[in-house]
């Protein structure tokens, strides 16, 4: 809906811009005005190109130059080489620089436990690699660079400057409109969840490969189609004028500036940058650009980092007016410069009020409340009643009994330390089994391999009758598998309840994220989180945390709950009430296997025990049949009983 | 409060520069309004008076192409100054408006587009380094605009009828560099037969060096030195940002050359004869194409003997061919370009195409009575032009108006530049090979 | 033996890359803290080289008496700054990027944008070389190499032996167990961070002794010197002169053997395979962060 209405409102936008310069002259619009926006909207679509991948899902990319330079060479070389129509090199170049970053992404995303700034340098060898590739093959560019053939274009488009500022606009608006759209989608949302914490929205059912792969390639798509005008522009293409550390620079300035969230951060930054630069280089001060550039790159990510565009939503009316009021008085007074220069001070004058420090609504005070009636003494005896029950469902759950995990003979080293060597293990839908051991015996392990988090180096598994070995973890999560992390790692740009809405959106029946808003409170009432549904993550304590995390696991609909240490750092009053909601949970018809260290808490919850030490199965069975195996004594209960989680 | 404090700061800090920008904008206007221009010291020539003629131009003065950009400058502040002192140009007073382009190629066109539309110059000269100067050249050409260019030289390239070139290799440069280097060697008593070839992979470097790689007719310096029965004991061609000199070095050393021909850019000569120098080895001689032709002197007797090309090297032999002002022009420059700081302040090719470029751009004018563009470049193609430095110049469409040059080779001689080559145009003998 | 003598020379170019790489390395890894602004550091230390040599006669390699102080003065205040305003990990890449190009144009502003050499006269290194049989090792280079290991086995010692040390290393592995100790990490931070733009300045000198310097050059060196830091394991000093032998190898011998055109070609790749399946340094077995 909103994406809808939305990208009319990007025709509107074309229309009125394109209008500028069809009717220029009527106008009276001088020519370098349009010169100017060409180039914002150049940088416009650059830094868009670079938003949605390294933006959106926080994968910071140092090789914008390489798809600029793939798009701009396509046309250099296919139209001044080859005579191909320039309007045809346009999508071609567009297509090679996003198979580029196919490439690209297909090398670098196939890693797992892939960091982001090994990502950062990959993307900065690519420009020098392909660089060197064009000068070592010099019959591509005929080794000196290539004249770009001026094309034909109709009569009424005006002079040549008018059609370059009318494509540089189509390919501009094509590409905010997408970096809009992707983001009031689910792309949107998986590429943020991807950004707050990767390995928990793949946990939860995100394909966050795929989701990565099409980011990168409509980065490229952008980039290329974007390069390609450049090669237009500049006229003469060599290898030094595209592949260069220039147009990384300004696109990470102009995004960290304009706000790398949001679809209009890039655009308000390369518009504010375009024009700062400009008015400093008719000013004469040659030797400042650089400096200023760098110095707003450095103070404001100090100062803002969230960037203006955040900024300027909280206080938009201020800003306006600012911009308003000093290009009016400007203009009145009409003392000094010229309506460019009047213009570029409001915009100044804006941002610093967009900057200015206010009242930020403190986050503190948006915190409402706990609803009274849960007091703790009321969840540590409830087995259900006071919040709400999730529905049973026997088609979910499969019958009482059978077999939902099935483990055999899984092993699983590192190097030569054997974290799990030989483990099988069978469990039951229906039941709720504690997974104890000392530390380092393999708990946590077992929950990644079951998870897919890892995958086994030896042994077989399979959940509901299906083998789970190799699956990607959102595959396994939508076979039935959820789990909850130690650490919680809620998604810190959502809200509570969005960040439980991610999670059946992208479960196994996906979900509008309408529906799932609503479908979302449900689950938050369950672990009597509803009261906090509008809070951001940063604003809630850890057991609050804890609670969102099963909130968040239980929303993907699992067969079976892993829940890793989910009581670790809760005081005794907090145990009680998590013990309550794992309870309840438990009571809907989930199967949940719970790795703790407290064993009153095991005795307490669990249906049947499972004690793991040093790689290996020790015991299983009922809960007071193995607590008292003088095995589990020795191991465990003799040098750890009292030991807490870490 | 630490942070809100210093956002304000930062703010502020941001308006503040912005006005300090902006209002410098009335103080300290970028053109050069030629002191010159209002109170000549009543000399025989009338003071220019007048609506002043706008000459508009970007230059690399900051960035990569920084130090070349600005010899160009400083010539042509002198020349518009001596311009005005004499009259001005069709007894108007001359204004040049010159932008910084940063080095940067992509701001040279929307630059461009802006002194002709915002700025409205009644005339272009182009700025410095080839692909900056194509650039601008596109620009000129949607307008229909007579730009003088001071040093492309990739003559296939520059395809604009309105283009002149103030330095020229002729139109097919990789024909004639070559040519002219082992003329000159083979006037020697004892020519050298190996010949190492070291070649920049940069656009004009590797042209001379390689030809057009898409025409077997259109052959550069290796083939042609195949073809003259030279033995090429090496081609290397590195990247232009190489750092790692010492490989290079070894390659030639171990090809064993009695000539090397380093087809490169800048420092590449230095680097490369620094690196044969730690390797304990000399080549016999070595001849680099467009060297930076300060830091070569900076290295000594090492460099001694090296070649390379010049159109005009400020030798007493060759100020007297190019007449009576030539001395004043040379004496000029060099104190403006000391007092400005530049490491080498002769008056060389460089300042020299920048000279022949504004005299080129002063003849199309009074030569076409106006500022006429589509005039000015039909007279340039009809008369040509008579320069200081390079007499007169032809300018033939057909060969993209790059006319026969009078480039010639320089050589390092006792720690300083002399023309060689040609022997009408020597300052000096030709020095064979050492050892 | 062309090959032997190009990997032999390479080596030694990897020694300096070792020492551009070292402060990098350890401040990331200690302080988490991606300097970009390091390579301006260095930029900066080989234009006072130039500058103390050429106008005050000073022996270039004694330079360093003059730059190390400065430059750990400056990078220690850097580090409080960081510190204060609470930089972390990804926003110091950024900020750092914002410094290093603003030291870029203010060098170029000072010194102009020229290639700055030191002349012969006052840099006798620069064409000296030492020969042993019928290898030839040049001054600049083996200068370089001696400093590397030099510093590389300094700071390993120290970040083993010491108190200081252990108590970095342990800063290092968790920020909140090491303060609970009593570690004033601030003044440790700031002491490494000074340190580490102390190795800077001698990369600089280092770097002006061999080459001409012009206020671009950082960037030829981001690539290749980062790729070292991530081969030798972030934080890892030892592993940084190992990854920068390495890599001038490697590219020594492609440019030696092959053409210096295919360098950065095999460079890069070699870099791009050396991330992609070792992404936490080459003698880093897992990741052990």
């Amino acid at each position: 809906m909103i994406a809808a209405r939305g990208l009319g409102g990007f025709a509107v936008v074309f229309m009125a811009l394109a209008a500028l310069a069809v009717w220029r002259e009527d106008l009276g619009l001088p020519m370098f005005y349009l010169v100017l926006a060409s180039t914002a909207l150049f940088w416009v679509a650059q830094a868009t190109s670079w938003n949605v991948l390294s933006g959106y899902s926080g994968y910071f990319s140092f090789g914008q130059g390489a798809f600029v330079g793939v798009g701009a060479y396509t046309t250099a070389v296919l139209g001044g080489r080859h005579g191909v129509d320039f309007y045809l090199t346009v999508p071609v170049a567009a297509v090679f620089s996003a198979v580029l970053a196919l490439i690209v992404g297909g090398l670098a995303f196939r890693l797992r436990s892939f960091r982001g700034e090994i990502f950062a340098l990959l993307t900065l060898a690519v420009p020098f690699i392909l660089a060197a590739f064009a000068r070592v093959n010099s019959e591509i560019d005929g080794g000196q660079g290539v004249v770009v053939p001026v094309p034909e274009f109709p009569e009424w488009m005006g002079q040549f400057q008018d059609f370059l500022y009318l494509l540089n606009l189509l390919v501009a608006v094509v590409a905010v409109a997408a970096a809009f759209a992707i983001q009031h989608t689910r792309f949107g949302w998986a590429l943020a969840s991807i950004r707050d914490a990767e390995d928990v929205a793949e946990g939860l059912g995100v394909a966050t490969f795929r989701y990565k792969m099409l980011a990168i390639a409509v980065t490229g798509l952008i980039g290329g189609a974007a390069g390609s005008l450049f090669a237009l522009q500049i006229g003469f293409v060599t290898v030094e004028s595209v592949f260069g550390l220039t147009i990384p620079l300004f696109v990470i300035v102009m995004s960290v500036l304009g706000g790398r969230t949001h679809w209009f951060g890039p655009v308000l930054g390369a518009v504010v940058i375009v024009l700062i630069q400009d008015r400093l280089s008719a000013s004469g001060f040659e030797g400042w650009n650089l400096i200023v550039l760098g110095a707003i790159l450095a103070v404001l990510v100090v100062v803002a980092p969230d960037g203006l565009q955040a900024r300027l939503w909280r206080r938009p009316w201020p800003a306006v007016a600012a911009l308003v009021l000093v290009t009016g008085v400007l203009a009145v007074v009409d003392a000094w410069g010229t309506p460019l220069d009047w213009f570029v001070s409001g915009v100044l004058a804006a941002v610093a009020v967009v900057l200015w420090p206010g009242h930020a609504p403190a986050s503190a005070e948006r915190r409402p409340p706990a609803p009274d009636h849960v007091d703790l003494g009321e969840i540590g005896e409830s087995t259900g009643h006071s919040g709400q029950q999730l529905p049973e469902n026997s088609k979910i759950n499969g019958e009482p009994g059978e077999v939902l995990v099935e483990c055999r003979e899984v092993s699983r080293y590192f190097g030569g330390v054997r974290a799990l060597d030989g483990v099988s293990l069978q469990l039951r839908a229906g039941e709720l089994v504690g997974l104890v051991g000392p530390n380092g015996s393999g708990k946590t392990t077992l929950v990644n391999l079951v998870s897919g988090a890892l995958r086994p180096t030896s042994g077989t598994m399979a959940v509901a009758g299906r083998d789970i070995v190799g699956l990607a973890p959102h595959r396994i999560a939508h076979v039935g598998v959820s789990r909850t992390h130690q650490i919680p790692k809620p998604f810190e740009s959502m809200t509570v309840r969005d960040n439980v809405a991610m999670a059946i959106m992208f479960g196994r029946q996906p979900r509008p994220l309408t529906a799932a808003r609503e479908e979302a409170e449900q689950c938050l009432d369950i672990v009597h989180l509803g009261h906090l549904a509008g809070a951001r993550p940063a604003e809630i304590n850890l057991h609050e945390r804890q609670l969102l995390e099963m909130a968040r696991a239980i929303a993907t609909k699992p067969k079976v709950l892993l829940l890793d240490e989910a009581l670790a750092g809760l005081n005794p009053a907090e145990i009680d009430a998590a013990v309550a909601v794992v309870r309840r949970i438990h009571a809907s018809g989930i199967t949940i296997v719970i790795v703790e260290h407290l064993l009153r808490v095991v005795n307490q919850l669990a249906t049947r025990v499972v004690v793991l030490n040093r790689g290996r199965l020790l015991a299983d069975g009922d809960p007071r049949t193995v607590m008292s195996d003088p095995d589990v004594i020795r191991a465990y209960l003799g040098r750890h009983a009292h030991a807490r989680g870490s | 409060m630490r942070t809100r404090s210093l956002t304000a700061l930062s703010a502020t800090v941001a308006l503040t520069l912005f006005i300090t920008a902006a209002c410098s904008d009335d103080d300290e206007p970028s053109t050069e309004p030629a002191p010159g221009a209002v109170e000549s010291p009543g000399g025989d020539t009338g003071a220019p008076s007048g609506d002043p003629i706008v000459v508009g131009s970007t230059l690399s003065l900051t960035g990569a192409f920084g130090p070349t950009g600005i010899i160009h400058q400083i010539a042509g502040e002198q020349f518009v100054e001596q311009l005005n002192e004499s009259g001005g140009l069709l007894g108007r007073p001359v204004e040049w408006l010159v932008l910084d382009d940063e080095s940067d190629q992509a701001q040279v066109t929307a630059l461009y587009e802006r002194l002709i539309g915002q700025e409205g110059v009644d005339l272009i000269i182009g700025p410095y380094a080839t692909p900056n100067i194509i650039s601008a050249m596109a620009v000129a050409e949607r307008h229909g605009l007579t730009m003088p260019q001071h040093t492309a030289v990739l003559a296939p390239l520059m395809t604009y009828e309105c283009q002149f070139p103030a330095w020229s290799i002729g139109p097919t440069p990789n024909e004639y560099v070559p040519d002219q280097v082992f003329d000159a060697l083979e006037s020697l008593p004892a020519p050298p037969q190996r010949v190492a070839f070291v070649i920049n992979q940069g656009g004009s470097t590797d042209f001379i060096a390689q030809g057009s790689p898409d025409d077997d007719s259109d052959p550069g310096a290796v083939s042609i030195a195949e073809d003259r029965g030279y033995e090429v004991v090496a081609e290397i061609r590195y990247p232009p940002d190489t750092t790692d000199w010492a490989p290079i070095a070894q390659q030639i050393r171990d090809a064993d050359p009695d000539f090397v021909f380093n087809s490169g850019l800048a420092v590449d000569p230095v680097n490369l004869l620094q690196a044969m120098e730690q390797l304990g080895y000399r080549p016999p001689m070595m001849f680099s194409l467009f060297p930076a032709p300060g830091p070569l002197l900076g290295l000594g007797d090492v460099a001694d003997g090296l070649l390379s090309v010049s159109i005009f090297e400020p030798n007493d032999a060759l100020i007297q061919q190019a007449g009576p002002e030539a001395q004043a022009i040379v004496d000029e420059f060099q104190s403006r370009a000391a007092a400005e700081g530049l490491p080498y302040t002769a008056f060389e090719t460089q300042a020299t195409a920048s000279w022949n470029a504004w005299e080129i751009l002063v003849a199309a004018v009074e030569g076409s009575g106006g500022t006429d563009q589509q005039a000015m470049c039909d007279y340039l193609h009809e008369n040509g032009v008579d320069t200081t430095f390079s007499g007169h110049l032809e300018f033939d469409p057909d060969d993209n108006n790059f006319w026969p040059s009078t480039q010639g080779l320089k050589q390092i001689q006792n720690g300083d530049w002399v023309m060689v080559w040609p022997a009408d145009r020597a300052a000096a003998q030709l020095q064979p090979p050492v050892g | 033996m062309t090959t032997l003598q190009a990997a032999l020379s390479g080596a030694l170019v990897g020694g300096m890359f070792a020492v551009m790489a070292a402060g990098l390395s350890l401040t990331w890894g200690m302080l988490r803290v991606i300097n970009l602004a390091h390579f301006g550091l260095i930029l900066v230390g080989a234009y006072l080289t130039f500058e103390l040599a050429t106008s005050w006669g000073i022996d270039p390699i004694l330079t360093i008496v003059l730059t190390v102080p400065l430059m750990f003065l400056v990078g220690a205040g850097l580090q409080w700054a960081f510190d204060r305003l609470g930089v972390e990990e990804f926003a110091s890449l950024l900020v750092s990027f914002g410094l290093l190009i603003i030291v870029m144009q203010t060098v170029s502003n000072v010194w102009s944008a020229d290639f700055q050499r030191m002349p012969g006269d006052v840099n006798p290194y620069a064409t000296q070389s030492v020969s042993l049989g019928r290898f030839v090792f040049p001054a600049p280079t083996l200068i370089a190499f001696v400093f590397a290991v030099v510093i590389v086995v300094t700071a390993d010692q120290v970040l083993r032996r010491t108190f200081a040390g252990r108590a970095l290393r342990a800063f290092a592995e968790d920020r909140a167990v090491a303060s609970a100790f009593g570690i004033d990490h601030r003044r440790l931070g700031m002491v490494l961070a000074g340190l580490s733009a102390a190795s800077a300045a001698v990369a600089g000198m280092l770097f002006a002794l061999g080459n001409a310097v012009t206020p671009s050059t950082p960037f030829e060196w981001i690539g290749v010197v980062f790729a070292v830091v991530i081969l030798g394991g972030i934080g890892q000093v030892g592993g940084v002169l190992l990854a920068g032998v390495l890599v001038g190898t490697l590219s020594a011998v492609v440019s030696a053997t092959w053409s210096p055109a295919l360098s950065p070609l095999v460079l890069f790749s070699a870099i791009i395979l050396a991330l992609l399946f070792r992404p936490y340094g080459l003698l880093t077995v897992r990741g052990a962060r």
